[in-house]
């Protein structure tokens, strides 16, 4: 038996990672884990590429830090609630996504935005320059594997998204 | 005073919580703490599983603890179908344990708790003061992060853990390549002790009924019996007979207590207050240097006992990574048979156990189990009514945070609750 080979092994050559994040049990939170295999099932024979590492993470937590270091640049996709019709597609800087990490109580301690706030504010120079964040807007939670349709459909956008994104940061690169 | 206090969503805890506290008259008349959804859910999830999906269904319980979620229930599945590991895997799971207990406490110590004792609202506010305390909890979440990876594939979602054994050997150039790091995080789990026993814990002791694995050899973290300061010392098989839990009406998650119908604590205070003894010398050492006094009856202290266990299984990784070597197999094979088997092992926040009941196909027909948070919840509500009238006279956000001080203590787990990212976003 091995291993499930879900490509989080990494390069020293690595400058780019796609990080999917989420929570594969738990309907729509798994929406940032499933665009992130679908972008990679679709776009495999670019990722001979060996600057672009993708890596799945449910529930990091301040690990993302890990994850993240080392890179020159990031992107990272996760679901997210802000009020949008399921399956909207949001692509969020770290500058946006800073302005509205600090005093939410709503959201538990350490979300993406809190955790790369500390991390800006600790580890900086071991982070990649530029990071991006992909929101997908879920609709249901329950627990699950399944994504509710609206999400499903909306993960060919993401897949497509990812691969212009990374396409243009290997052009910055 | 004659608001009530909510607290819509606790803050810094893993996971996702709520408490209200009801006065009438300016004295507390209820007090309701709310976990909205614990790894109950997960039980009818397990159901008609292949035994084998069973440990990595349950790592993604928490994604600070999924090591205690596996441990546990693959001892319970091994019981079930009458699998002996050999003592390779044993050794190998300890040192996949002691990766969770490194990057778990090193969070909890000095991300979610120590934040309230020295006075800042959070890990954020507290790096911009003091950058270095921070760093050196990242860079310790990071060994115990890598260890995971090198050990289990991933360093968050250890997926090489299997009923029988491992998936199969990490290589042992992989885990010779950790020992420096880990015996910097030794030095530095030395430094947590002293620090931390400068911090001001405030004063709140109880006598509590203290609960955990234990074991006459060694710190008891991957297996043992459950002993109690009451003096009961109970098998993994007799858990649910002395260990009960009961729904109670405001909340989705349910209430543990003896048999005996009384509240008991389990986590760092109850192992350490038990099995002191055991530590490897140089915790007990880094212990007597900042004359710790046992029991330790004060919840808030949970922090030192957390540090002084990191330096046990620092000190105690190193030495499993330094000898490993492994021969022969890393997974056993057996004949999958019908069964019934039971798992316990000590999660970074305590006790927590499985039972499995598996059919002659190798399916799970029932799931059982009951994690730390979940006994500890009577217990921390019995906290907050001990605590409640000194601090309702408090002005409401103080009194707020001051209850929020008991609940982090303890180091709730509630992850299993969503992880979204609330974005408010105005697009101009």
């Amino acid at each position: 038996m091995n291993l499930p080979d879900d490509g989080t092994g990494r390069s020293e050559a690595g400058t780019i990672v796609v990080i999917g994040v989420g929570q594969s049990l738990r309907g729509d939170d798994g929406a940032g884990l499933a665009a992130v295999r679908l972008w990679y099932a679709t776009y495999q024979e670019k990722l001979i590429r060996p600057a672009v590492r993708m890596e799945l993470a449910e529930l990091p937590g301040i690990s993302l830090l890990s994850l993240l270091e080392g890179y020159q640049s990031a992107i990272l996709v996760d679901a997210v609630r802000s009020g949008s019709i399921p399956g909207t597609i949001l692509q969020i800087t770290e500058g946006q996504l800073d302005q509205f990490s600090s005093g939410s109580r709503s959201a538990h301690g350490w979300g993406v935005a809190e955790t790369l706030t500390l991390g800006r504010s600790t580890v900086s120079e071991q982070l990649p320059r530029k990071i991006i964040l992909i929101g997908i807007e879920a609709g249901q939670i329950k627990l699950g594997e399944n994504l509710s349709p609206q999400v499903e459909q909306s993960l060919l956008e993401a897949a497509r998204l990812i691969e212009q994104l990374v396409s243009e940061a290997l052009d910055q690169a | 005073m004659n608001q009530d206090i909510h607290i819509p969503a606790l803050a810094r805890v893993e996971g996702e919580g709520a408490l209200t506290i009801r006065l009438k008259d300016g004295a507390v008349n209820e007090i309701v703490l709310n976990i909205y959804e614990p790894p109950r859910f997960f039980e009818g999830f397990l159901l008609g599983r292949y035994f084998q999906d069973v440990p990595d269904i349950t790592a993604r319980i928490c994604g600070i603890c999924p090591v205690a979620y596996q441990m546990s229930s693959v001892q319970a599945l091994e019981a079930a179908l009458q699998v002996t590991i050999s003592p390779e895997v044993r050794l190998l799971r300890q040192l996949l344990y002691c990766a969770e207990y490194i990057e778990s406490h090193a969070l909890h110590i000095y991300m979610l708790q120590a934040p309230d004792l020295v006075g800042y609202e959070s890990a954020i506010s507290l790096a911009a003061d003091a950058p270095d305390i921070v760093k050196r909890a990242l860079r310790l979440k990071k060994i115990g992060n890598d260890l995971l990876k090198a050990i289990g594939g991933r360093s968050v979602h250890p997926v090489n853990t299997c009923v029988g054994g491992f998936y199969r050997w990490p290589t042992v150039e992989a885990i010779h390549a950790l020992v420096s790091e880990l015996e910097w995080a030794r030095e530095a789990s030395i430094e947590t002790v002293k620090w931390a026993a400068t911090l001001k814990y405030p004063e709140f002791e109880q006598d509590y009924e203290f609960v955990a694995l234990s074991r006459l050899e060694e710190y008891s973290i991957y297996d043992g019996y459950i002993v109690s300061t009451t003096g009961r010392r109970t098998s993994p098989e007799e858990f649910e007979k002395f260990y009960l839990e009961t729904h109670v009406p405001h909340s989705n998650a349910l209430h543990s207590h003896t048999a005996e119908n009384t509240t008991y604590f389990v986590g760092p205070l109850a192992r350490i207050n038990l099995n002191f003894k055991q530590l490897r010398p140089i915790a007990r050492q880094a212990a007597k240097e900042i004359g710790l006094k046992l029991p330790l009856r004060n919840p808030y202290k949970g922090l030192l006992a957390r540090a002084i266990e990191l330096v046990h299984t620092t000190d105690l990784a190193v030495q499993l990574a330094k000898e490993y070597a492994p021969t022969g197999p890393s997974f056993k094979e057996f004949k999958v048979r019908p069964g019934e088997g039971y798992g316990v092992s000590e999660a970074p926040r305590g006790l927590l156990y499985h039972r499995y009941v598996v059919d002659e196909q190798g399916l799970i027909r029932f799931a059982r189990i009951t994690p730390p948070t979940a006994q500890n919840f009577a217990q921390m509500e019995a906290d907050l009514w001990a605590l409640a009238p000194n601090v309702v006279k408090q002005p409401q956000e103080q009194a707020s945070i001051s209850f929020e001080h008991l609940l982090r203590s303890y180091d709730p787990c509630i992850s299993c609750a969503t992880h979204f990212l609330n974005l408010k976003i105005d697009y101009e």
